[in-house]
C-alpha cells in the first residue's frame, strides 16, 4: 500500500513538473504583456515599457525564466515559498487565498446538492426503470447536461433575478401558474411512487390537491411578502420528516426509531419560540453550535431509547434532528426577508445577479444569511442543473447493474423487506463506484467554474485564471496552475485508495 | 395500497410544499442609509494613482472622486480649473515659473491641511529626481536588490521623464506653506497637465516612520526639511511607502491613513472582487458639491453581467465595453427606464504606411525618388474606404459616429474643428479609385503593387476593416497582403510590413502629446516618417505658450503630415454609457479619463423603487 502510495506520487510530481513548464512557456507566449503600453501616447512612454521589462523579466526568454519562478517554488522546501507577485504588484498567495475562498463558497453547495439530488433522483429512476417519470428524467437530464453555462445563466438571471424581482412587487401566483404546478407535482409524485394505477391516481390527487392548497394559501396569506413556516406547518413538516426518515432509515416497524424520531421534533417544536426570541443576538458560531446541540440531543435520545439496536436508532433520530433544525433555521431566516427586502440597499428587489453579496449592507446573522442565499442562488443552480445530470445517469446505471445482480435476487429470496434490499443491499454497492465521480469532482471544485464565475462577477479561482491569462499575468496562472493541479492529482490518489478500501474485489497494491 | 406507503406519501408532498401561516418579529436589523451604485471593470487597488502600478483608470475614477485637483476635464475635453480648492498662474514663461497656492481652509479627511508640503511630495516624487537606485527584478517581480534600495531613494512614479523632471531646483515653499513655486529649467508648453497634488505628505512620513509616533506637523516639517536638506537617508522610507504602501486589497488590510483624501468622498468601504464604497466627505466645501452620500463601486467584468446587473438595479450605471450584442443587450431594456448613451472614446484608429523598409512607399525601391514613392502612398491611402469602414462597423454601436479627421486633435476637442478644416483631410473623404490610378500612371509605375498589411489577427473589427481595404485598394491595382499577427504591437517599427492599423489612446489634450509620432525617430515613429518643416514646427511648439499660435503650428504639421502621405485617420473607438433614468441622473459621458464620473457632483438619486 504504502509503495503504491509512494510511487504515484513520485510519478504525479515529475507529471506536474513538466505540466508546469508547458503550462509557463505557453502562457508566456499567449500574448504581449506591452500591448497596451505600444499603443500609449504617453509622453514618457519609453521609460514606461523599460519599466515593465525590468519588472517581469521580459529580456529573459520563458524558457529560462521558468527556473527562477521555479526556484521560489523548490524554496517551499525550506519553508519560503514564494509565488510572486502579479502585474499590479499583489503577492500571489493573498489572491490565491481570497480566490479559495471565494470559490469553495460558491461551488461547494451546488456539487453537494447536485451530488445528492443526483443520486436520489437516479436511485429513483433506476427503481422506476422504463417508467414515464424515468424517462423524462432522462431526457431533462440529458437537455441539462448539453447546455452550455453562459447561455443557462443568461436565461436565469433574466427569468429568475429580473422576472421574479418583478413579480416580488406584487406576489400573487397567477391561476394558469396554480394549474400547471398542480398537474406537475400530480405527474412527478405519482411518477415517483408508481405502482397500480389505482394508486397511481389516489398519490396524484392528494399531491397534486396538497400543492394547489399550499399555493392557494400562499395568495391568500401573501407569504411572499412576508414568508414563514410557522409553528403548525413546523409541526406537520417535522412529523412527515420523522415519519420519512424512519420508513427509509429502519422501517416504520421499529417503534423505537419511529417514537424517537417523533421526540426529537416535539422537542424542536418546544424550543422553537425560546430560540425566536434569543436568535436576534446569536452569531454564526452560536447558530451553528446550537445546532450542533440539538443533533447531539436528537443521537442522545435515539441511542438511550434504541434498546437492542440502539445505533440504527440513534443514527435515525439523529438525522430527524438535523433536518428539524434546518426547518426552524429556515423559519427563522424566512422572518429575516421582510426588513431584507424592504433595506434600502435592497429596495425591493432582492435576487442578485452578479457578485456575492450586497455592498455595504449590515445586519444580523440572518439577514446576511438571506442575502448571501440572493446571490448564491443563481449561480448555484447554474452549475447544479449541468452537474446533476452527470450523477443521475451515473447512480441510475450502477444501481440497475446491481439490482439484477445474483445477491439481491438471494436477499428477497429470504424474505427481506423492499426497504431493507434497496437501501441496505443495493444502495450502499451502487454507490461504490461513484466515490471516483465525487473525488473527481471535489479535484474540479478548487479550479472554480471559470465561466460561471465571470458572467456572475465572482472573484474565485476561475476569475483569477482567466483575468492573468488575458494580462498575460504568469505569477497567478502557475499559482493556479499549481493548485489544481496538485489537488487534481490527490484527489485522484484518494480515489483510488478509497475505491480499494470499499470494494473488497479490488486491492491496492 | 398499504398505509405506510401512502403516509410517506403524504409526507412526502409536505415537505415539498412551502410553508404558510403569518408570524414575523420584523424590526431594526439593517443599519440605514442610501446609495448609488456603478458598474466598472475592474477593482480599486491603489490609493496612490500617481505611481507605475497604481495609475489605473479603476483607481483615477476613484481618486477623482475622493481628491481635488487644481483642474478637471469636462466631456468637451476643455480644462477646467477648480479655483475653490486653489490657484495656478504662469510667473514667467522664461524660465516657465508657474505658482500654485492651495486656498485657505482646505483639509485632508483627518482633519490636516492641505498645503505646500503636499505638492512638494507630488514634486518630489513625479520628477524622480532624487532616485538614486532603482529595483532589480526577478522573475517573480520580487525586488531583488531589496537592501540597496532600502537604503537608496525610489519613487516609483509614472510620471519619470515627463515634464516635471525639467523642474531640477528645489521648489520655493512660499505664503504661510500654502504656495509652491515650480521654476522650469526648459520651456514646456504643457505644463498645466503636469501638476496634480496627489497623495498627503504627512500620511506618507507619518507611515515611513511608523514607530515615531509624529503628529501630522511634524510629519510635514520633516518631510519639507528631508527634501530641502536632500536628507536621502529620510527620504528613502517615504519614497518606499508612497511607491507601494497605498497598495489595497480589502480596506481591513492596511492602516486606514491610506485612504486619507482631500476630495468630495471618503474611501469607507473595499472588499477585493466586489466593491469600493465612497462615503461624502462632511468637511468638503472646496469645489463642486456632491448630491449623494454614497457612491459604491462594483466591479463587474463580463459587459453583459453588467447590463443585466443594470437592468435588475444592482447597479444604476455602466460604461461596458461597446460592441453590437451589448447594444442590442441595453435597447432591449428601454423600457425598463434604460437610457444608453453611444459615445466615442479617445483611442482612434489609424492607418500608417511604412516610409523605410523597401516596401512599396520607401523611396528607397524607387531608387530614391521621392516624389514618385509618395505618388504611391497618397495613391494607396485614396483607396482607403474610410466612409465605409465607419457606416459598416462603427455606426451599428454609434449611430453619430463620424470619420476622424485630425492625427493631433480628438474630435470635439477645442483645436479639432479648424485644424481638420485646414489639414487636407478633406481629399481622403471619399475612396477615389480614378485618382489613385492616375497619380499612380502619373508617377510611372505599373503592374501590381503589393502592400504587406499588418495587424491584430484576434481583432475581428480590424478583419473587418481589412477585407474592405483589400477590396477597395484592388481597385485601383494594389494587392494588399494579409500579414496579420497576434504580437502585432511588438513588430510596430520592425520594417516587416508597409501598412498597419491600430488605435492610439489619447489620455490628455497636451498639445505636444503627438510630438514622438512625427518628429525623426520620434519614441512612436514607427514609420520612418521624416519632414525638416514638421520637426521645426514641433521645435516652436515646445516654446509656444500662445494657444492661438500652437493651434497655427499644429495646423502647419498636419498639413505636412497629410499631403506627405504618412497616413490617415479613420474613427474613434465606440463606448457607450448606459444608466437607469428611473433612479439616477445627471450622467454624462466624456471622452478622457475620468470618463463619465468627470460631473459626479451633478448625479442626482431618484426614487428609491424601480421598475413596476
Amino acid at each position: 500500500m504504502l509503495s503504491f502510495i509512494g510511487r504515484r506520487l513520485i510519478a504525479s510530481l515529475v507529471v506536474l513538473l513538466a505540466a508546469t513548464y508547458v503550462m509557463y512557456v505557453l502562457t508566456a507566449y499567449s500574448g504581449d504583456p506591452l500591448e497596451d503600453l505600444r499603443t500609449s501616447t504617453a509622453r514618457n512612454k519609453e521609460q514606461l515599457i523599460e519599466h515593465r521589462i525590468q519588472v517581469l523579466n521580459l529580456n529573459i526568454p520563458p524558457y529560462f525564466r521558468y527556473f527562477i519562478w521555479l526556484k521560489g517554488i523548490l524554496a517551499g522546501l525550506i519553508g519560503q515559498l514564494d509565488l510572486g507577485k502579479n502585474l499590479i504588484g499583489q503577492p500571489v498567495d493573498a489572491l490565491l487565498a481570497s480566490a479559495v475562498g471565494h470559490t469553495l463558497q460558491l461551488v461547494t453547495s451546488a456539487t453537494l446538492i447536485a451530488i445528492l439530488l443526483g443520486v436520489i433522483v437516479g436511485v429513483a429512476t433506476a427503481l422506476r426503470q422504463y417508467s414515464g417519470f424515468d424517462y423524462t428524467v432522462t431526457f431533462i437530464s440529458f437537455l441539462f447536461y448539453s447546455l452550455p453555462v453562459f447561455w443557462v445563466a443568461v436565461l436565469l438571471k433574466q427569468y429568475l433575478a429580473i422576472g421574479f424581482n418583478d413579480f416580488l412587487v406584487s406576489p400573487q401566483v397567477s391561476p394558469l401558474a396554480i394549474i400547471v404546478c398542480t398537474l406537475l407535482a400530480a405527474f412527478i409524485w405519482s411518477g415517483i411512487l408508481g405502482g397500480t394505477w389505482r394508486r397511481r391516481g389516489i398519490v396524484a390527487a392528494i399531491s397534486g390537491g396538497a400543492t394547489a392548497l399550499v399555493l392557494l394559501l400562499i395568495n391568500l396569506t401573501h407569504w411572499f411578502e412576508n414568508p414563514s413556516i410557522g409553528l403548525i406547518f413546523g409541526a406537520i413538516l417535522g412529523v412527515g420528516t420523522a415519519l420519512i426518515v424512519t420508513s427509509l432509515s429502519t422501517g416504520l416497524d421499529n417503534k423505537r426509531a419511529r417514537n424517537s424520531s417523533l421526540a426529537v421534533v416535539l422537542l424542536g417544536l418546544i424550543l422553537w419560540l425560546p430560540f425566536d426570541a434569543i436568535s436576534k443576538f446569536l452569531l454564526a458560531p452560536a447558530v451553528f453550535g446550537i445546532a450542533a446541540g440539538f443533533v447531539a440531543i436528537g443521537v442522545a435520545i435515539g441511542w438511550f431509547n434504541g434498546g437492542v439496536d440502539r445505533g440504527p436508532v440513534a443514527r435515525t433520530s439523529g438525522i430527524t434532528a438535523l433536518i428539524m433544525a434546518g426547518i426552524i433555521g429556515v423559519d427563522r431566516f424566512m422572518q429575516a426577508w421582510q426588513p431584507y427586502f424592504n433595506s434600502s440597499y435592497v429596495s425591493g428587489r432582492p435576487f442578485a445577479t452578479v457578485g456575492s453579496s450586497t455592498p455595504n449592507l449590515q445586519g444580523s446573522f440572518w439577514v446576511m444569511g438571506v442575502d448571501t442565499f440572493t446571490h448564491l442562488l443563481l449561480p448555484t443552480l447554474a452549475l447544479l442543473l449541468i452537474g446533476f445530470a452527470g450523477y443521475t445517469r451515473y447512480s441510475r446505471a450502477s444501481m440497475l447493474e446491481i439490482m439484477d445482480q445474483d445477491f439481491i435476487r438471494t436477499a428477497r429470496a429470504k424474505g427481506l423487506s423492499e426497504r431493507t434490499v434497496v437501501m441496505r443491499h443495493a444502495f450502499r454497492n451502487a454507490m461504490i463506484p461513484l466515490t471516483t465521480l465525487v473525488a473527481f469532482d471535489f479535484a474540479g471544485v478548487i479550479g472554480g467554474a471559470v465561466i460561471t464565475e465571470r458572467v456572475f462577477a465572482f472573484s474565485g479561482m476561475g476569475k483569477l485564471f482567466l483575468d492573468s491569462l488575458l494580462h498575460v499575468d504568469l505569477n497567478p496562472v502557475m499559482g493556479f496552475f499549481l493548485i489544481t493541479g496538485t489537488v487534481a492529482i490527490l484527489f485522484n490518489l484518494i480515489a483510488d485508495i478509497v475505491y480499494g478500501l470499499l470494494d473488497p474485489r479490488i486491492r491496492v497494491e | 395500497m398499504n398505509i405506510k406507503k401512502s403516509l410517506a406519501a403524504v409526507a412526502l408532498t409536505a415537505l415539498l410544499a412551502a410553508g404558510l401561516s403569518a408570524c414575523s418579529a420584523g424590526g431594526s436589523e439593517i443599519v440605514a442609509g442610501s446609495a448609488v451604485n456603478v458598474g466598472w471593470n475592474q477593482d480599486f487597488y491603489s490609493a496612490n494613482g500617481q505611481t507605475s502600478n497604481g495609475n489605473a483608470t479603476a483607481n483615477n475614477n476613484i481618486l477623482y472622486m475622493a481628491n481635488s485637483s487644481f483642474n478637471y476635464y469636462d466631456d468637451k475635453q476643455t480644462l477646467i480649473k477648480n479655483e475653490q480648492f486653489g490657484k495656478y498662474e504662469l510667473v514667467s514663461q522664461d524660465p516657465l515659473t508657474v505658482k500654485y497656492t492651495i486656498n485657505e481652509g482646505v483639509k485632508w479627511s483627518d482633519g490636516a491641511a492641505v498645503d505646500a508640503s503636499d505638492m512638494l511630495l507630488s514634486w518630489a516624487a513625479n520628477s524622480c529626481l532624487f532616485n538614486n537606485v532603482s529595483p532589480e527584478y526577478d522573475a517573480e517581480g520580487n525586488i531583488s536588490n531589496q537592501a540597496a534600495l532600502d537604503a537608496g531613494v525610489f519613487f516609483d512614479s509614472v510620471s519619470c521623464g515627463t515634464d516635471l523632471a525639467s523642474v531640477t531646483k528645489t521648489p520655493e515653499i512660499s505664503d504661510n506653506g500654502r504656495s509652491l513655486t515650480l521654476i522650469y529649467d526648459e520651456p514646456k508648453v504643457d505644463w498645466e497637465l503636469d501638476f496634480a497634488v496627489g497623495v498627503a505628505a504627512h500620511v506618507t512620513t507619518m507611515n515611513a516612520f511608523k514607530a515615531d509616533g509624529l503628529t501630522a506637523e511634524d510629519a510635514k516639517a520633516k518631510f519639507i526639511k528631508a527634501v530641502q536638506d536632500k536628507d536621502l537617508a529620510t527620504l528613502a522610507p517615504i519614497a518606499k511607502f508612497w511607491s507601494s504602501g497605498y497598495d489595497v486589497q480589502n480596506y481591513g488590510d492596511v492602516d486606514p491613513s491610506v485612504f486619507v483624501s482631500d476630495g468630495a468622498y471618503v474611501i469607507s468601504d473595499l472588499v477585493k472582487g466586489d466593491h469600493v464604497t465612497l462615503t461624502a466627505n462632511k468637511d468638503y466645501n472646496w469645489g463642486p458639491k456632491p448630491q449623494i452620500e454614497t457612491v459604491t463601486v462594483r466591479t463587474i467584468e463580463d459587459p453583459l453581467a453588467s447590463v443585466t446587473a443594470l437592468a435588475n438595479g444592482e447597479v444604476d450605471a455602466i460604461s461596458p465595453q461597446a460592441t453590437a450584442d451589448i447594444m442590442t443587450a441595453l435597447k432591449a431594456e428601454e423600457a425598463k427606464g434604460i437610457t444608453t448613451l453611444a459615445t466615442s472614446d479617445a483611442t482612434y484608429e489609424h492607418i500608417d504606411l511604412t516610409l523605410n523598409n523597401k516596401g512599396p512607399f520607401d523611396p528607397a525601391t524607387y531608387g530614391g525618388d521621392a516624389e514618385k514613392a509618395k505618388s504611391v502612398r497618397l495613391a494607396f491611402l485614396k483607396t482607403i474606404p474610410r466612409q465605409d469602414i465607419i457606416t459598416k462597423l462603427i455606426q451599428p454601436i454609434n449611430p453619430d459616429a463620424k470619420l476622424n479627421d485630425s492625427q493631433t486633435a480628438l474630435p470635439g476637442s477645442p483645436n479639432y474643428d479648424s485644424i481638420a478644416a485646414a489639414n487636407g483631410s478633406a481629399d481622403y473623404a471619399a475612396v477615389d479609385i480614378d485618382g489613385a490610378k492616375q497619380l499612380l500612371a502619373d508617377a510611372g509605375v505599373t503592374g501590381k503593387v503589393t502592400v504587406k498589411f499588418l495587424f491584430g489577427c484576434g481583432n475581428t473589427r480590424r478583419q473587418n476593416e481589412f477585407a474592405l481595404i483589400q477590396a477597395s485598394a484592388a481597385e485601383a491595382g494594389f494587392d494588399v497582403l494579409n500579414k496579420c499577427d497576434d504580437n502585432w504591437g511588438s513588430l510596430l517599427g520592425s520594417g516587416t510590413y508597409d501598412a498597419t492599423v491600430f488605435g492610439w489612446q489619447s489620455t490628455s489634450t497636451a498639445v505636444t502629446g503627438s510630438k514622438a509620432t512625427f518628429i525623426t525617430d520620434g519614441g512612436n515613429n514607427f514609420t520612418g516618417y521624416s519632414n525638416a518643416d514638421v520637426d521645426a514646427a514641433y521645435a516652436s511648439l515646445s516654446k509656444e505658450f500662445d494657444a492661438a499660435k500652437q493651434l497655427e503650428l499644429l495646423t502647419t504639421v498636419e498639413q505636412k503630415v497629410w499631403a506627405d502621405g504618412y497616413g490617415v485617420t479613420v474613427f474613434q473607438f465606440p463606448g457607450v454609457t448606459a444608466f437607469n433614468s428611473k433612479k439616477i441622473e445627471g450622467i454624462t459621458p466624456a471622452p478622457l479619463a475620468p470618463m463619465f464620473f468627470w460631473n459626479f457632483w451633478n448625479w442626482k438619486q431618484l426614487g428609491g423603487q424601480v421598475n413596476g
